[in-house]
């Protein structure tokens, strides 16, 4: 279930380099977009995450497809119009995308539901404005073994993490959806973060 | 809060990964995101947690998008940019860019109740329907009656510090209490004290002389 695919899907036009590093094309096509308005990386950007958007919007099972749309076209519209921010040393492409989904999903809900608030998702977003070149190096070296540990990942945990980060849903209702002790849940979360090393840096 | 200073009482790893999967209640993601902000350690950790998240997103079954919606997106790619977000960062007063925007002001425009000679509660709008916020000024050495809480209260400190039975917390330390601990936080002698307070449920006062205001102690959420 959790196959990181590292290759594009081998339709042509996306310039996927043999070792398969994917977040590096994305890079350079949101500093394409950033640099140059370029609408043909933006289109490759588009045909990789488009799809991806799209899954996100419809897990969190609310949305109706017509929303899910109207959510895949805010992202991308977002994503064209902030490449500037991004910046590679700071931050993988595939992070800085989602991280924008995930908060416009967020805003999307709360429209729905009629929410009156000063608050935007992206407002309570973490920063992701560290400077510190030690920082930035633990920053890749993590990044770099959670892609490579989650292929190991046993199917409960990873079935659990992906409820937790795909359904957008707390502990106690992914507890409540698959009828499981909050315990538990909470329990197989911690084991998954465990084997990930994603742990309190005290 | 400008200074990454290094607190003391962070949020736990289940909290965190709960706001990093952006599935906290507006008000309590709030309140986390004050502390994240301003502790480096738990920045790191919220960073991890978010690039999981992106693996997750990335091992996702892609769901076929109608080559419409591109060209839809293509046509609007024109369209002028909003105008770019308020500054995220703190202004010069050190206030958190998040306080101001619900507090709509400083400090001192707030309107703030009396509870007792030392403590006063302002409360804050965030348009969670599920959650009071609130900031909690306590004089310098005052001390808010025992209280037990019916829900969960989490707690940041913004200014001074406070400290219970359990310890004692300065500027950026980040509590969280369970439904049934009894505590009776008391300022520190040497400066006002003003916390950060999301509930889920109505405080209750334990001490006798405030268990009158009980039956008016509703949830204000808005």
């Amino acid at each position: 279930m959790l196959s990181v695919k590292n290759s594009s899907d081998g339709q042509g036009g996306s310039p996927v380099d043999h070792t398969g590093k994917r977040t590096d094309e994305w890079s350079e096509c949101l500093t394409l977009i950033a640099q140059h308005e370029d609408r043909a990386a933006f289109t490759r950007l588009f045909r990789h995450f488009a799809p991806l958007m799209k899954a996100f919007a419809l897990s969190g099972s609310t949305l109706s497809a017509n929303h899910a749309d109207e959510l895949v076209q805010e992202v991308m519209l977002k994503v064209w119009q902030k490449a500037g921010a991004f910046n590679a040393d700071k931050a993988a492409a595939s992070t800085w995308i989602y991280t924008i989904a995930r908060n416009c999903r967020t805003d999307l809900y709360r429209r729905l539901q009629k929410f009156d608030t000063p608050l935007s998702a992206e407002d309570v977003s973490e920063s992701q404005d560290s400077e510190e070149a030690f920082m930035l190096l633990h920053q890749k070296r993590s990044r770099d073994r959670i892609r490579t540990l989650i292929k190991d990942l046993p199917p409960e945990q990873a079935h659990i993490l992906t409820k937790v980060y795909m359904a957008g849903k707390t502990h106690s209702e992914v507890a409540a959806d698959l009828d499981l002790p909050l315990g538990t849940v909470k329990s197989r979360v911690r084991l998954a973060l465990q084997k990930l090393e994603i742990q309190l840096e005290r | 809060m400008n200074d990454n200073a290094v607190t003391n009482f962070h949020p736990g790893l289940d909290l965190i990964t709960e706001f990093a999967a952006g599935s906290l209640p507006l008000a309590q993601s709030a309140c986390v995101s004050l502390h994240i902000n301003h502790c480096c350690h738990c920045q790191q950790t919220a960073g991890q947690l978010a690039d999981l998240g992106a693996n997750l997103f990335e091992a996702q079954e892609p769901v076929p998008v109608d080559d419409t919606l591109l060209h839809a997106v293509l046509a609007r790619l024109d369209e002028e940019k909003p105008l770019e977000y308020a500054n995220k960062k703190s202004t010069e007063k050190g206030t958190p860019a998040i306080l101001q925007r619900l507090m709509r002001g400083d400090f001192s425009d707030l309107s703030w109740k009396n509870i007792g000679a030392t403590l006063r509660i302002s409360y804050l709008k965030t348009g969670d329907p599920d959650h009071e916020v609130a900031l909690y000024h306590i004089r310098a050495g005052g001390r808010i009656p025992q209280h037990t809480h019916r829900g969960t209260e989490m707690t940041l400190v913004l200014e001074g510090g406070f400290s219970d039975a359990n310890g004692s917390y300065h500027k950026g330390d980040f509590l969280v209490r369970q439904a049934d601990d009894v505590h009776a936080p008391t300022a520190l002698q040497s400066e006002d004290c003003i916390c950060l307070a999301v509930l889920d449920a109505p405080l209750k006062f334990t001490d006798w002389k405030f268990r009158w205001m009980n039956p008016f102690l509703k949830l204000r959420t808005n």
